[in-house]
């Protein structure tokens, strides 16, 4: 066992961990953030996507020890603080690119990364960004559907606040 | 895979990294993206009581150019390979390579050291290193060592790394105005595929369209990836043109028929060797085209 300290959704927390835990482990065991999935456990599926210092990874094949010192943001950090869902969230559920949902959460977070570094994508920058994650249920096209809606609002809220955008362009 | 892992370190330079191999020796293995790794440890292949992790050392991070030469430091991810803007123009087959790997998550983690390291036939940054005669610039506690990529990878998943040692980075020379570099992947679809078959061809030619050099390598086409020394021999001191195109695939195919002699793969490979070669090789031509028009 070995003492370790992660920063999960901004939050700081030191627990005790095996040797080869992986952070997927942390994350849904040790944290009880269970919104991140295990699908393959082989980095095939992109279930398990969270972002590390704002790249998505799949957290099955990162081991815990390995993302000390790194920034974590899982689904769990998506909603805001007055309770409403995050634009791309929502997008998601009006859009019907839900179905059994498990892929759910790492479309999502493939879609935040995506749209945190690039507002304004084209079809092709969203089939792309999303070509880590599979979903059996949906076929991708209501999912590609939503993260356009998602950039759109992302980028009308932006204009409405006229507050500077977060990443680059 | 409980219980094995013994002690796990979290390497912030290179140094740290070194003085931690040369105490553990064979009892340790590096740990970079993991995304093969963490695999093969699950699936019990591999069981290292030390694990030395190496994906937050900044310094062998780096991709840069000095005088004509690149150095590539081993755990630049795939994803820093592909946005490069050395990889942007002329290099972009090795770009190309990268952005052929695995999905927008493995290309964040996995490491160009990685795949090198690891060695497997289908290793898709292999074959336009070696075609670009890359040397490997080897490093233990006590010595550095440097060797041509080719002799570094010696067969299905084998290398000449000792256990103290770590691969600090890879170096080559960039192009010139009248080389080339092309990069073909046959895979099943296009994200998280592993490669059927690919190459990759580099050339240079001089004002009459003569082949000067040619360097081409292959993956997935044999137990390792490999040069095909061969076709470079004949290759040399021809006129680039259809017939010698035509001639060269004809000797792909004769080669690849004889090295999968007996594996069903075969039948198939025989056929798509020849189209991957053409496609990597235009790539490579563009060059010559791209130049000639400027």
């Amino acid at each position: 066992m070995k003492k370790a300290v992660f920063n999960v959704n901004n939050k700081e927390y030191m627990v005790e961990i095996e040797e080869d835990l992986r952070l997927l482990d942390l994350i849904r065991n040790t944290l009880n953030l269970t919104g991140t999935k295990e699908g393959c456990g082989e980095g095939e599926c992109g279930a398990c996507t969270v972002l590390m210092d704002g790249e998505v990874v799949n957290s099955c094949l990162v081991l815990a020890f390995q993302a000390e010192g790194k920034k974590i943001e899982t689904i769990e950090n998506l909603d805001r603080e007055d309770g409403t869902l995050h634009p791309i969230q929502q997008a998601f559920l009006e859009e019907g690119a839900v179905q059994c949902g498990f892929c759910t959460p790492g479309m999502v977070l493939s879609a935040k990364s995506l749209l945190d570094k690039n507002p304004a994508p084209s079809k092709h920058d969203i089939r792309e960004s999303i070509s880590g994650n599979l979903c059996r249920c949906t076929g991708y096209n209501k999912i590609a559907e939503a993260i356009e809606k998602a950039a759109e609002t992302l980028k009308k809220e932006e204009s409405d606040s006229g507050t500077a955008r977060r990443g680059t362009k | 895979m409980r219980d094995l892992v013994q002690n796990v370190y979290q390497a912030k330079d290179t140094e740290t990294a070194l003085n931690l191999l040369n105490q553990h020796q064979s009892e340790a293995k590096i740990l970079a993206g993991g995304t093969d790794l963490i695999i093969q440890m699950r699936e019990g292949n591999v069981s290292p009581p030390v694990l030395i992790d190496i994906s937050s050392i900044h310094e062998t991070r780096e991709i840069k150019e000095q005088s004509n030469t690149i150095e590539l430091g081993s755990t630049a991810t795939f994803t820093d390979i592909e946005k490069h803007i050395l990889f942007n123009h002329c290099l972009s087959a090795i770009a190309k390579a990268a952005r052929s790997i695995g999905s927008p998550q493995i290309r964040n983690r996995a490491t160009v050291g990685g795949n090198l390291c690891n060695a497997s036939p289908a290793a898709d940054m292999l074959p336009p290193l070696l075609a670009m005669d890359a040397m490997v610039v080897l490093k233990s506690k006590h010595q550095t060592r440097v060797l041509p990529l080719s002799e570094f990878v010696t067969g299905k998943e084998q290398t000449l790394l000792q256990v103290d040692e770590l691969l600090e980075k890879i170096r080559f020379q960039n192009l010139t105005s009248n080389e080339g570099l092309g990069f073909s992947k046959l895979g099943i679809r296009n994200a998280l595929a592993i490669a059927r078959l690919s190459m990759a061809v580099y050339l240079e030619w001089d004002e009459n369209h003569m082949c000067k050099n040619v360097r081409i390598a292959s993956g997935a086409l044999g137990l390792n990836a490999q040069r095909e020394w061969d076709v470079e021999r004949f290759m040399k001191g021809k006129h680039l043109n259809n017939s010698l195109f035509a001639e060269v695939a004809a000797l792909l195919e004769e080669s690849t028929m004889k090295r999968l002699a007996g594996r069903n793969t075969m039948n198939f490979k025989r056929y798509a060797v020849q189209g991957v070669f053409k496609q990597a090789l235009d790539e490579a031509l563009e060059g010559m085209d791209r130049r000639k028009d400027s």
